[in-house]
């Protein structure tokens, strides 16, 4: 374990056994021991690689990214069948490192995960160079952000928000009742189904909830995504850091701007924003957020906002969902609601009732809108386009955790 | 107004002998028993004035479904103009008024009677089939119907009938009325269907003969051009295949003409087609309305059937966090810990491998996915595997 470049990992390789990982060939695996014998023929480990790589017919690349390509597919035995191939890139830190945590993560974690809600991991199978092979459930309809940003094009109802949020808040809910955190949930990494349906994707920074006193990295989730408390370097947290994103991707959707858009995008530009449009974290709001490491606040305490403020803000979605919204953006990460009491609040019983799913706004974004998603890796930004992405690594959480590890 | 809870009970049910119920006997007054008395007889009498068709060729005979007594149209006038007053005939003690006086459709009264009573029941029982849940609950519903129908046909428990019809109108008020409107509806763009389809073969019929009218013209034409040509002194080879060209041309044209012509109709047809189909589609809508409430759980809850969570269990380890400001601070609940805990320990619990794989098989419909079958239940082994 201590050899594990980051702690995010778990100690033990979840996919030990899988035939994903790299194997060194003289390695003496049971599997690989039965078959290898005579080298002529491929082991049996190999075999159930190309029985799975034969079951799909790759079609056209539909995205492409640093980290990953995406394909169309669909399947040998029936072609009305399609998925999408995200095919990891293997950089030179596989060198290094082995796979990529990402690819283990999201493998990990979709396999477990089977909810309505949720993408669907049909298989994975690697190609010669040991590249990692992700079937993936075909998404065409694009993602929210999308949505959110077709302000000319596109118009919802509360109805409509309503049902993205709860369809959100469902697949957030299953998550975490199976000890799963996200860690990066934002509107372009909710896919929309052929049907309507919202998709949670892209589990690459997603972990097992910890055990006490095992810290995890406070340095994820999308920046602007991120509740304060992993501002605050808190190393030990639980769902409620996805429950914040979830307000703010809700705000986003009322609001259709972001909610906490820091510029530039740094810890203390979004400490000073959430202060702004929230409240100062102080000792009365939060019992103990000063003994938090990285604790610090802008200058002068700005009281908590008030319900007035956020009721003139979020108008549009009426009183009961800004009051969701206050619960789910509450700084005290104690005093947020759970995943649970999300599902639980009022607001989705209440009028209106949310929108039926053929009756959700679409904008066809098509194939390409997934390929664009999919290619992307966890934490970051979106809105710049491709190019500047590359400029930003350093602020991308993988990296800088493995500085963290050093200490 | 319930005048079929009031009847006569002279007429049908077996001249009184019918509300005892006897199926019989009421089969038997309903066939053989002469319905009345007064309008037996070859020579058409009037009961009331006697006078008879024989003298006065136009004499018309009404009857009023209050007691469906026969009178002459002149006795009705006379009797009724000035109001209701009480049924001429001998022992009919009836208040009839004169609007509902009518001529008689059947022969038999006894049918002019039950189609009327007929029309009322389902003027209120206008159900329809898509509203049942099934063909079995729809048939009960016929049956009921049928019953009440035919006990006021046959006058057995009249008065108990008449109350369980009277309610069953209070009752479903409105959704007598909307089925009403929907039949109406329905009738009247049958019918408005009936006369676009009717409009639309006479004018295909017309544009066929025109056209056929046109070409022959045409053709005509044509000949009586190369002739005229041909008089005037044309190389006649040049002429034959000039005319032949604008014969040709002509028809092309014609052809476009028609093409158009035919796409238009297309899709108006369509656009006739699709208005129909709206408006069906919106009923339908209408009437799927009633919609479960919102489960935000979406019928997937996580609970275990095997332990309860505590939120306090003795043990260091985890009670340490609860004093641990950062573990406070930051949110973390040891909960999440505890219930993941007893997961892990009571996950495989009634488990049957057997059954699981079968499952397993049924879903990737393949049984070469044993490969990832097998890794995925490493993986849930190495860790956090919940299936509780």
């Amino acid at each position: 374990m201590a050899t594990s470049p980051a702690l995010d990992v778990p100690a033990e390789p979840p996919a030990k056994r899988r035939k994903v990982s790299p194997e060194p060939p003289g390695r003496n695996d049971t599997l690989a021991a039965t078959a290898a014998s005579p080298p002529a023929v491929a082991d049996l480990a190999e075999q159930l690689d190309e029985q799975e790589r034969k079951k799909y017919v790759k079609g056209k690349k539909i995205g492409s990214g640093q980290y990953a390509d995406v394909f169309s597919a669909h399947l040998v035995t029936n072609p009305t069948k399609l998925v999408a191939i995200k095919k990891i890139k293997v950089g030179p830190e596989v060198k290094e490192f082995g796979i990529s945590y990402d690819s283990l993560r999201e493998i990990k974690f979709l396999q477990e995960l089977d909810h309505p809600n949720i993408i669907k991991l049909h298989s994975v199978f690697s190609t010669k160079n040991q590249n990692l092979n992700l079937v993936l459930e075909h998404l065409p309809q694009g993602d929210l952000l999308k949505l959110i940003q077709d302000s000319q094009g596109i118009t919802y109802t509360p109805a409509d928000i309503k049902s993205w949020m709860l369809m959100l808040c469902r697949a957030v809910y299953f998550c975490h009742a199976n000890s799963v955190l996200h860690r990066d949930i934002k509107p372009n990494n909710l896919l929309i189904a052929a049907n309507g349906e919202i998709k949670l994707a892209d589990f690459g920074l997603a972990r097992a909830m910890a055990d006490p006193f095992q810290p995890m990295t406070y340095n994820t989730i999308t920046i602007w995504y991120r509740p304060p408390e992993l501002f605050f370097q808190a190393q030990h947290y639980g769902g409620a850091v996805d429950v914040w994103s979830v307000g703010c991707v809700f705000a986003e959707l009322i609001a259709r701007e972001v909610m906490f858009r820091a510029w530039p995008e740094n810890e203390i530009n979004m400490v000073k924003i959430i202060c702004e449009k929230v409240g100062t974290p102080t000792e009365d709001n939060w019992p103990g957020v000063s003994k938090l490491r990285g604790y610090v606040t802008p200058g002068d305490v700005v009281p908590l906002r008030p319900r007035e403020e956020w009721l003139a803000n979020f108008r549009a979605i009426g009183d009961i969902g800004v009051d969701l919204l206050i619960k789910m953006l509450t700084l005290d990460p104690r005093q947020r609601l759970t995943a649970e009491g999300v599902l639980r609040h009022e607001f989705w019983t209440a009028n209106p009732r949310p929108s039926r799913l053929e009756d959700l706004p679409r904008k066809g974004g098509g194939v390409e809108a997934m390929g664009e998603s999919l290619k992307q890796r966890g934490g970051e930004l979106p809105r710049d386009g491709g190019g500047a992405a590359n400029g930003r690594a350093d602020r991308v959480a993988r990296k800088i955790d493995f500085g963290n590890m050093k200490k | 107004m319930s005048p079929v809870s009031k009847r006569d009970p002279r007429l049908g049910g077996g001249g009184g002998g019918g509300p005892d119920g006897e199926l019989h006997t009421v089969m038997r007054g309903l066939s053989l028993q002469a319905p009345m008395p007064t309008d037996t007889g070859p020579a058409e009498v009037c009961p009331v004035c006697k006078s008879s068709r024989y003298l006065n060729s136009s004499l018309r005979f009404l009857v009023n479904p209050e007691c469906y007594h026969k009178m002459c149209e002149s006795c009705v006038d006379r009797i009724f103009s000035h109001g209701p007053a009480q049924c001429p005939i001998p022992g009919c003690r009836r208040t009839l008024r004169k609007h509902r006086f009518r001529e008689q459709t059947f022969e038999d009264i006894q049918v002019e009677r039950e189609v009327d009573i007929r029309k009322k029941v389902q003027a209120v029982f206008n159900k329809r089939e898509e509203e049942f849940e099934g063909l079995r609950e729809y048939n009960d519903y016929l049956n009921d119907v049928e019953d009440i129908t035919f006990n006021l046909v046959n006058n057995i428990d009249v008065e108990e009938t008449g109350r369980r019809f009277e309610a069953y109108q209070k009752a479903n008020e409105k959704e007598i009325e909307e089925n009403a409107q929907l039949a109406q509806q329905e009738k009247v763009s049958f019918s408005a269907m009936q006369k676009a389809e009717r409009q639309q073969a006479r004018e295909r019929r017309d544009a066929a003969r025109r056209e056929e009218n046109d070409e022959r013209r045409e053709v005509e034409e044509n000949k009586r051009d190369v002739l005229n040509r041909l008089a005037s002194g044309a190389d006649a080879e040049t002429v034959a295949k000039e005319g032949q060209q604008v014969q040709l041309k002509k028809r092309m044209d014609r052809q476009a003409a028609t093409e158009r012509q035919r796409q238009l109709q297309a899709a108006s047809d369509s656009r006739n087609g699709s208005s129909n189909f709206v408006v069906k589609g919106l009923k339908a809508k209408q009437k799927a309305e009633p919609e479960a409430p919102i489960d935000p759980f979406g019928g997937i809850r996580i609970a275990s059937k095997y332990f309860t969570l505590q939120d306090h269990y003795v043990w260091e380890g985890i009670q340490d966090t609860q004093k641990d400001v950062k573990h406070i601070a930051g949110g973390y609940d040891v909960r999440d810990y505890t219930h993941r805990s007893l997961c892990a320990a009571f996950s495989g619990l009634g488990v049957f491998i057997a059954d699981e794989m079968t499952e397993r098989d049924r879903a990737t419909q393949d049984s070469e996915a044993i490969g990832t079958v097998r890794a995925d239940i490493g993986l849930k082994d190495s860790l956090m595997a919940d299936p509780l």
